[in-house]
């Protein structure tokens, strides 16, 4: 047998001569780089923190792109090297840097809160994770320092602007692999990989381009003129999932359905939530599927996302406590407002023992109450059509995770008011940008106000909102007469005397 | 060992193990394209109604992670944004599957229609409002030949191609590697040949005026598939109908023009229409009985608006005037059929179905154990009983009227165009809002002077006085 095989391999090409030796290592260092391809290409591995308030700032939740080599799925942001060059690739078009548009940058990292970062398919990958949209900031005046708070609406961020710059500068000419590089090498945290500076070479930019060519394409109707800017502290939930999810073409929608941004929610104390009516509409009842409904939102696929990581969040949220109100009290005014808010609040909003679970049984917390009895802008209502529920009905497919518990609903939802004081601006919308204001009746509340500035006003309860712009940074001018941004409505409160509004606003910071 | 021998023992080692290969590659075609799975069972006859199947999907199934993104890769051949939704295909809370639609498993998992797909029906007070689903009733929302052409649409697309397909499913779900192979050389390519086929079967329609919404032609389509009756030029399309409350119609006629006065006939005729095949009703017309039953004693739902009672006893006195001999449970004439000459409605649905339809459907179950015997030919259309008319909308047996306050308006004045399909109901016409921005946007246009679509007879009522009108529409609302 083993004269007759080796009678069948040509002279040449036999072990013993020359070429055969130089063949047999050709195949071997071909079969090396094949199997160190395949290992590099295969390993999916995010960066762990132990720590849980790290891992909700830093970790991965799946939305880094994933699949498969040919086909990536997932993912809105570009690769980590890419990502960190972005703003001086493109000076011009983001000149104070990610911080301008109100993320987080802690001293010594090299990611904006709310941004992770993940090894798949070869590359170093970033992607959104809760942190993004439910950390923000304060400060007690002008000059204090800032405050980071977790499970806080992001007010300060504006992640429209943020998505648009990643998607135009992605597509900026000179994003190239030399400027990427040198850039790079600039930040003196040892750069890509060999293997990563390979694919940058071969498919990662071509590749790269065609992902942002199509996430534009479908997202473009919600980001640009034809419908009002989201600005700080918004997001239009639902119309960029309709178009990421489902390819709905947007420009077909009624242009008044396209009109969804609303504000961000905080994620502190969600024990007590569970089987209420969560989303501004109060479209499904199920903290995890509504967890796993934002995490879509944040660039995770049924297929990319970390079930595994998302649980250490949501097992963290569930007993967050909120945070207390760190300013003082005038305890008698308070006093004297608890009794206004049993009479006018309670039954809609819970009371003060809702931060410790505590639900009095009987009364409406967490229920759909009726547009017609609220009142407030009805946009981001219409946004949720029952015909998006019934697409949903089919994300996670043929696993226990597939939604079941979206419903459209006519109105919208009671939410209990743990932590209220870092939740303004208020109403769905943030329309309104204190409490105070909140009690005025709709014609007398501000018509124009600034969002975005984390000064804390700590006399009316919400932001300083009437700060154009600080530093490099430029705050969300809010007109309400703008469709969607409308601020009437929830009319609960507002007759009361000024007396009993300012007790009122007291009490509420108990909470 | 000599060579002959050697030569022949290797033989019987290369056929062995083709023989082990071919086994394997055998089984693994069988389990992965073939083996029929259990069908899931449904606890409610309800459920049952609307999920479970009535076994087309082997002949007729799309696999469900190619029907899952068909409306994501081709948008652009849909009415509007919404997936299926935009064919008004009615979504059920938290259901993974739309009112009308089975997912079994036969080798890898399929989609297919069943009854409820036409006979489930949705209505809201709003726009804005959550839609309420009625199981049972007329599906005036639904397109259901939109639907089918959609589907050959996007097989017809050059974009309809294994990677385009797979690459859409890889963002949904992990499929294996050998399901990736079995989907990219067998599955999806042989999907793509049986709509591209399916498009020659329904040519025939091509040559007669669309359905639109809440209509269909499945007499023709009868006729044409496995009647095997020559082509002609005969309209049958006409409204789907109501399938609740049926044990109070024991006795009457079922279809419009009363061709079959049995209710299990009614049925099974209506599955094969749907693309059941006999086989599979001798193994489990059990499943069809259970859809029987339940249609036999699902009760239509009650006007959901406040009536003013006092109309409504005066519109009772016209309605036994005017109406009750042939509407009326009990009524003389109620179930069954009236010449056409005396009801003067358009008369192509009618004509399609002939004594040779006929001879050949009461021939076609032949040698099965289930029986076809009571159909016929008749000379006009049922006068049917008015339980839920409210929620019956379009009227007519060609749904060419929109609202009952039309019907009883003379034919010159009803209206001669309209929209079909959007779910806001209009409760001073009774009917569905059918004019508008947003009917036009959801629903399709029906235009009265399209052959099968006129507008014409059933004078009944149209006579009475505005105020007499008024009482009975009160009256009907309660029916």
């Amino acid at each position: 047998m083993t004269m007759s095989l080796t009678r069948r391999i040509p002279a040449w090409a036999r072990w013993n001569t020359t070429t055969g030796k130089v063949l047999i290592l050709g195949l071997g260092v071909v079969a090396l780089v094949g199997v160190w391809s395949l290992i590099s290409l295969s390993r999916d591995s995010p960066v762990v923190y132990e720590d849980i308030s790290e891992h909700f700032k830093y970790g991965s939740i799946g939305s880094e792109p994933g699949g498969s080599i040919f086909r990536s799925v997932g993912g809105a942001l570009p690769p980590y090297w890419v990502f960190r060059t972005l703003p001086s690739v493109c000076p011009e078009k983001l000149p104070g840097g990610f911080a301008s548009l109100g993320l987080i940058i802690e001293p010594g990292k090299d990611l904006p809160i709310g941004v992770s970062r993940r090894t798949r398919l070869g590359v170093d990958q970033v992607g959104f994770n809760c942190a993004l949209c439910h950390t923000g900031t304060l400060r007690d005046s002008p000059g204090a320092p800032r405050r980071i708070v977790l499970g806080m609406p992001a007010h300060q961020l504006d992640l429209q602007r943020l998505v648009s710059f990643v998607l135009d500068c992605s597509l900026d000419s000179r994003l190239t692999r030399e400027n990427v590089l040198a850039r790079a090498r600039d930040m003196n945290a040892g750069g890509p990989s060999l293997f990563e500076r390979m694919l940058m070479r071969f498919a990662l930019f071509s590749r790269l381009r065609d992902t942002v060519l199509e996430l534009q394409a479908r997202i473009t109707p919600v980001l640009g003129d034809r419908v009002p800017a989201w600005g700080r502290g918004r997001v239009d939930t639902f119309n960029p999932y309709k178009s990421v999810q489902f390819n709905w073409p947007l420009d077909r929608l009624p242009p008044s359905e396209l009109i969804g941004a609303a504000d961000y929610p905080s994620l502190w104390n969600q024990a007590p939530r569970d089987g209420m009516q969560l989303h501004w509409d109060g479209d499904n009842d199920s903290v995890d599927e509504r967890n796993l409904s934002a995490a879509l939102g944040a660039g995770v696929t049924p297929v990319t996302v970390d079930h595994a990581e998302i649980k250490r969040i949501r097992d963290w949220i569930w007993k967050l406590p909120p945070p207390k109100y760190p300013y003082p009290i005038d305890q008698n005014l308070a006093a004297a407002g608890a009794p206004l808010y049993t009479a006018h609040c309670q039954s809609c909003h819970a009371d003060q023992r809702f931060r410790d679970g505590v639900i009095v049984p009987g009364t409406r917390v967490g229920r759909v109450v009726p547009i017609a009895d609220i009142g407030t802008d009805r946009h981001r209502l219409d946004s949720y059509t029952d015909e998006f529920a019934a697409n949903q009905y089919a994300l996670y497919p043929d696993s226990q995770y597939r939604f079941k518990r979206f419903r459209k609903t006519n109105g919208y939802a009671n939410h209990p008011l743990d932590g209220i004081w870092l939740r303004g601006p208020f109403l769905h919308n943030g329309s309104v940008p204190t409490l105070r204001a909140l009690l005025d009746a709709p014609d007398a509340r501000p018509r124009v106000f600034y969002r975005g500035y984390d000064v804390f006003d700590q006399k009316n309860v919400g932001f300083v909102s009437d700060v154009p712009q600080e530093g490099g940074q430029t705050f969300t001018r809010f007109d309400t007469s703008v469709p969607g941004n409308g601020s009437g409505g929830h009319v609960y409160g507002t007759t009361l005397s000024d007396a009993d509004k300012a007790a009122l606003v007291e009490y509420l910071k108990t909470f | 060992m000599n060579g002959v021998a050697r030569r022949r023992q290797r033989l019987w080692i290369v056929v062995a193990i083709l023989a082990v290969m071919g086994a394997i590659a055998g089984s693994v075609a069988y389990v992965k394209l073939s083996r029929e799975l259990p069908e899931p069972q449904f606890a409610s006859d309800e459920d049952h109604f609307l999920f479970a199947s009535v076994g087309n999907e082997r002949a007729h199934g799309i696999p469900y992670w190619v029907w899952l993104v068909l409306p994501r890769i081709f948008p652009e051949h849909l009415p509007r944004p919404g997936g299926y939704s935009a064919f008004g295909i009615v979504g059920m809370d938290g259901r993974e599957m739309p009112a009308g639609f089975a997912k079994v498993t036969i080798g890898y998992p399929r989609v297919g229609i069943n009854c409820a797909f036409c006979h489930t029906t949705r209505w809201r007070e709003r726009p804005a409002d959550p839609p309420t689903i009625v199981p049972a009733g007329p599906a005036h929302q639904t397109g259901a030949q939109d639907y089918v052409r959609f589907l050959i649409a996007c097989a017809s697309d050059p974009r309809f191609t294994a990677g385009n397909i797979l690459g859409e499913i890889a963002k949904n779900y992990r499929l294996s590697l050998v399901d990736r192979v079995l989907y990219r050389f067998i599955i999806i390519p042989s999907t793509r040949r049986r709509l591209l086929a399916l498009e020659r079967d329904i040519e025939w329609m091509h040559q007669r005026p669309e359905w639109g919404r809440g209509r269909a032609d499945l007499l023709n389509d009868a006729k044409f598939s496995f009647l095997r009756q020559p082509g002609d030029k005969t309209i049958g399309t006409a409204d789907t109908v109501p399938l609740w409350n049926l044990k109070q119609h024991g006795g009457m006629a079922y279809f419009w023009d009363g061709s079959n006065t049995s209710l299990r006939e009614a049925v099974v005729s209506a599955a094969l229409a749907g693309g059941t095949p006999p086989g599979w009703i001798d193994e489990r017309i059990s499943s069809l009985d259970r859809v029987v039953n339940y249609v036999s004693a699902v009760k239509p739902a009650p006007y959901p608006f406040a009536v003013d009672q006092a109309l409504v006893q005066k519109g009772s006195a016209v309605f036994s005037g005017a109406c009750a001999e042939c509407h009326a449970f009990g009524g003389a004439r109620t179930g069954k059929v009236i010449p056409i000459a005396e009801i003067g409605t358009d008369r192509q649905r009618l004509d399609a179905w002939t004594a040779e339809s006929a001879t050949l459907y009461n021939a076609f179950a032949d040698g099965h154990d289930w029986k076809f015997s009571a159909f016929r030919k008749s000379d006009g259309y049922v006068a049917v009983p008015l339980d839920g008319v409210w929620l019956r909308a379009p009227y007519l047996h060609n749904g060419s009227v929109p609202s009952l306050g039309d019907l009883l308006e003379p034919p010159d004045r009803r209206p001669v165009q309209f929209w079909r399909g959007y779910d806001v109901y209009d409760a001073a016409r009774v009917g569905f809002v059918s004019d508008g921005p947003d009917a036009r946007r959801v629903g399709t246009a029906h235009d009265t002077a399209k052959p099968g679509n006129s507008n014409a007879g059933h004078l009944f009522g149209t006579q009475l006085s505005v105020e007499e009108k008024r009482a009975l529409l009160e009256f009907l609302k309660t029916q």
